[in-house]
């Protein structure tokens, strides 16, 4: 007989096995059933290490849920500091040519927020969140020597819904919060005069950049951008730039 | 407290499970009675789930704690009956045979003539042949459960089936 040979018949004595019978009786004799009592309480153990199991994916929707409801709160509310960190990892996601528009949509944000506030009265958010406004805007002001010439149609649209809804605002509450506004708005408004300068306008054009200009100087931003606006979207007749 | 009780049973439930067809071929083939072997067996399991319950207790490999509570009473056991280590060719223990005539006394045939050769080997010998081709164990893992060198255990294994193979020739 070869070592193989024997070594199969070897493998033929894995089955001696003793009787399940048996194997169930002795284990139940050894370890006895646990009680329905201690097993309930078990189960409570079980049940709370099964919850430990799922905990971040509990705190991952505990996190979105308050997200989601810090989404609705205003500066000096107690779920602000959550919406306040989402927009800061807002600006931080852009890139340096959208940061200036994304301070910008956050200053409206806030414009729109103090619009809610005035009309519910909610007097101890108003502080809190002008500053915010401020904040946006100079931040924004700051932001706008980066800006691309593709971003800037975008810009002047958000500038003026912007200073719609200050004036809005303003008319509500009765107080001037727009120091930061002319500081931007007097920023973009020759940012765009000196960039339409450099190209070459037609007589129409050149008559409109002097108007432009004319408001500008006069201190009336709203209407200098509305003429650039115009220059910046020329009609379908192809006028030359 | 009670918790940490039914935990350790949960625990010692797996370790049942896992062992006890082993445990009981390891005992049957060195006492080749199924009555014999299932006291014994019993005892090992009882022994072990004595010494897992203990609040220090640190049982880093049950397979290879089983098993040495196993040899120890077995020894016992021959050593309280005054008894040589004999082994009926006919005592077979419970067996899954073949689907037809031929094959089953083809089996019981082959299977006898081994067992019979296994019992009349050295003990030393029988262990390590069941824990290697029968219990599959690693040379790791017997070495471990012998407390011996791995060289040492792979000699053992190649001296042990030698022996089998010459005792088969005489049976």
């Amino acid at each position: 007989m070869t070592e193989k040979d024997l070594i199969k018949q070897l493998k033929q004595l894995k089955e001696i096995k003793p009787s399940k019978d048996w194997v169930l009786l002795t284990k139940r004799r050894i370890l006895p059933e646990v009680p329905v009592s201690e097993r309930s309480m078990s189960n409570v153990f079980a049940v709370f290490q099964w919850k430990l199991a799922f905990a971040p994916v509990i705190s991952v929707f505990i996190v979105i849920g308050l997200f989601g409801f810090a989404n609705t709160t205003v500066p000096g509310d107690f779920l602000f500091p959550f919406k306040k960190a989402a927009e800061i990892a807002q600006v931080g996601l852009s890139s340096g040519a959208e940061k200036s528009g994304v301070h910008l949509k956050l200053a409206n944000r806030r414009l729109e927020e103090l619009s809610g506030i005035a009309e519910v009265n909610k007097v101890r958010s108003l502080a809190p969140t002008i500053k915010e406004f401020q904040d946006n805007m100079t931040e924004a002001a700051n932001g706008l020597s980066q800006m691309g010439s593709l971003n800037l149609k975008e810009l002047v649209f958000e500038t003026q819904k912007m200073e719609e809804n200050k004036q809005k605002v303003e008319s509500v509450l009765g107080i001037q919060i727009g120091g930061e506004t002319n500081k931007f708005e007097n920023q973009l408004v020759s940012y765009l005069i000196s960039d339409l300068e450099r190209r070459s306008l037609n007589e129409e054009d050149q008559k409109l950049l002097a108007e432009a200009r004319e408001y500008s100087e006069a201190g009336n931003y709203n209407l200098a951008l509305e003429k650039l606006l115009v220059l910046m979207n020329p009609p379908a007749d192809g006028r030359s730039q | 407290m009670v918790q940490i009780s039914h935990h350790k049973q949960k625990q010692f439930e797996k370790i049942y499970d896992k062992y006890i067809g082993k445990i009981y071929r390891f005992v049957f083939l060195k006492v080749s009675s199924q009555e014999i072997a299932e006291d014994l067996t019993s005892e090992v399991f009882t022994r072990g789930w004595q010494s897992f319950q203990k609040e220090n207790c640190d049982i880093k490999n049950p397979q290879a704690f089983l098993y040495q509570i196993a040899r120890n009473l077995v020894i016992d056991h021959y050593r309280q009956k005054g008894q040589a280590q004999l082994v009926s060719i006919d005592n077979l223990p419970l067996i899954e045979e073949g689907p037809n005539l031929e094959e089953r006394a083809m089996f019981k045939s082959e299977v006898s003539n081994v067992k019979a050769a296994l019992a009349n080997i050295n003990d030393d010998y029988r262990e390590i042949i069941t824990w290697y081709y029968l219990d599959e164990f690693s040379v790791p893992e017997i070495a471990k459960i012998l407390n011996k060198s791995e060289d040492a255990v792979r000699v053992q294994i190649h001296r042990a089936i030698q022996a089998l193979k010459g005792e088969v020739g005489e049976v």
